[in-house]
């Protein structure tokens, strides 16, 4: 299936190290769009502007967690459909659960790999595409 | 001086000594004795004995943790470096103009600069060490007077935590499980997190 590399992404995380590799990656896996914020509540206003296809985040954060980041998301009937990926060290099972829940697109745990993020897009995107058809069918 | 006196006047002095004994003897039971109901009134529940017991150990867990990641990150780094210094060793014996000789040394001084950068580690890693020194002490402290005090370590209750004060904590996010006791009920890789999420079509 072909990603569209254009595509705005949004990556959510308190630590800007984290931030540069995320970006890193997703370039190495051909994107070139990417904003940058460093908490849920600075990420939340971006993202009701509509301007984003993808949001990636952290969970584990000071002012808004990425949970509940998540959860706002989900719950704006024009911002629902965002996929939304989760990358994170918290990996107790009750919270990966509750994740999914909330309605979590994919789950990382970090520490990660480059190989393991370009596999959970691929996987992410497919599954958007099936939802489009199923809506149009 | 005659031997009387003398006898007469070791003896007012024992007595003085004596009683002053007494009297620091009686001052210090009563400190005890107060320390004693005062750590008695907070319960074997109590905060001050919770954090000795569970919270010091805890933190300390924590800061180690931090050590040894942060070293593990350097390492890995600065193997990547030196490769890369190697390789750019071997580039520039076999440049042939100055052009290429330039380029070569810059980018080795910029692997250079990434090399340097990993000293964060050491510089760290002592001030950690110190303050896990600092609260190991502070522990042994901490422990000595309870233990004074008439109340048994092993008294101490492990933290009491109910299902909603634990959900909320996880809520909030509780970072990497780094120590012992929060590494129950934790995925182990990536493999168990998509097999928890595959029967859920995610």
């Amino acid at each position: 299936m072909q990603i569209d590399r254009d595509m705005n992404i949004l990556v959510v995380d308190d630590f800007s190290t984290m931030r540069r590799i995320v970006k890193n990656l997703l370039k190495e896996l051909g994107f070139s769009k990417f904003d940058e914020a460093d908490d849920g509540s600075t990420a939340w206003p971006m993202i009701q502007s509509g301007k984003y296809d993808f949001i990636v985040s952290d969970w584990n954060m000071p002012e808004m967690t990425g949970i509940d980041l998540l959860r706002h998301v989900r719950a704006n009937d024009k911002l629902k459909e965002t996929p939304f990926l989760l990358i994170t060290a918290e990996a107790k099972r009750s919270q990966i659960l509750e994740a999914a829940e909330a309605g979590v697109d994919g789950y990382i745990v970090k520490p990660f790999t480059a190989a393991t993020l370009n596999v959970k897009i691929q996987k992410i995107f497919e599954r958007v595409e099936e939802r489009k058809k199923a809506a149009g069918a | 001086m005659e031997k009387e006196d003398y006898d007469n006047a070791s003896q007012a002095l024992d007595d003085i000594i004596a009683t002053r004994d007494s009297n620091l003897l009686e001052q210090v039971e009563q400190i005890a004795q107060n320390l004693h109901d005062t750590l008695e009134q907070f319960g074997s529940d109590s905060m001050l004995l919770q954090q000795t017991k569970h919270g010091l150990p805890d933190a300390t867990e924590r800061l180690e943790y931090v050590i040894q990641t942060t070293e593990e990150a350097s390492n890995k780094t600065l193997s990547a470096a030196e490769n890369i210094i190697a390789l750019l060793e071997t580039l520039e014996s076999q440049a042939t103009d100055d052009a290429q000789k330039e380029f070569i040394n810059k980018a080795q001084s910029e692997v250079t600069e990434i090399m340097m950068a990993q000293s964060f580690q050491d510089l760290t890693g002592q001030v950690l060490n110190r303050v896990i020194m600092l609260v190991t002490s502070l522990e042994q402290s901490l422990m000595e007077l309870i233990n004074k005090s008439g109340i048994h370590i092993d008294d101490i209750p492990d933290p009491a935590e109910s299902d909603e004060k634990r959900k909320a904590e996880e809520m909030r996010g509780i970072g990497p499980n780094v120590t012992k006791s929060s590494q129950q009920n934790v995925v182990n890789s990536q493999d168990d997190v998509d097999d928890l999420l595959g029967d859920l079509g995610i």
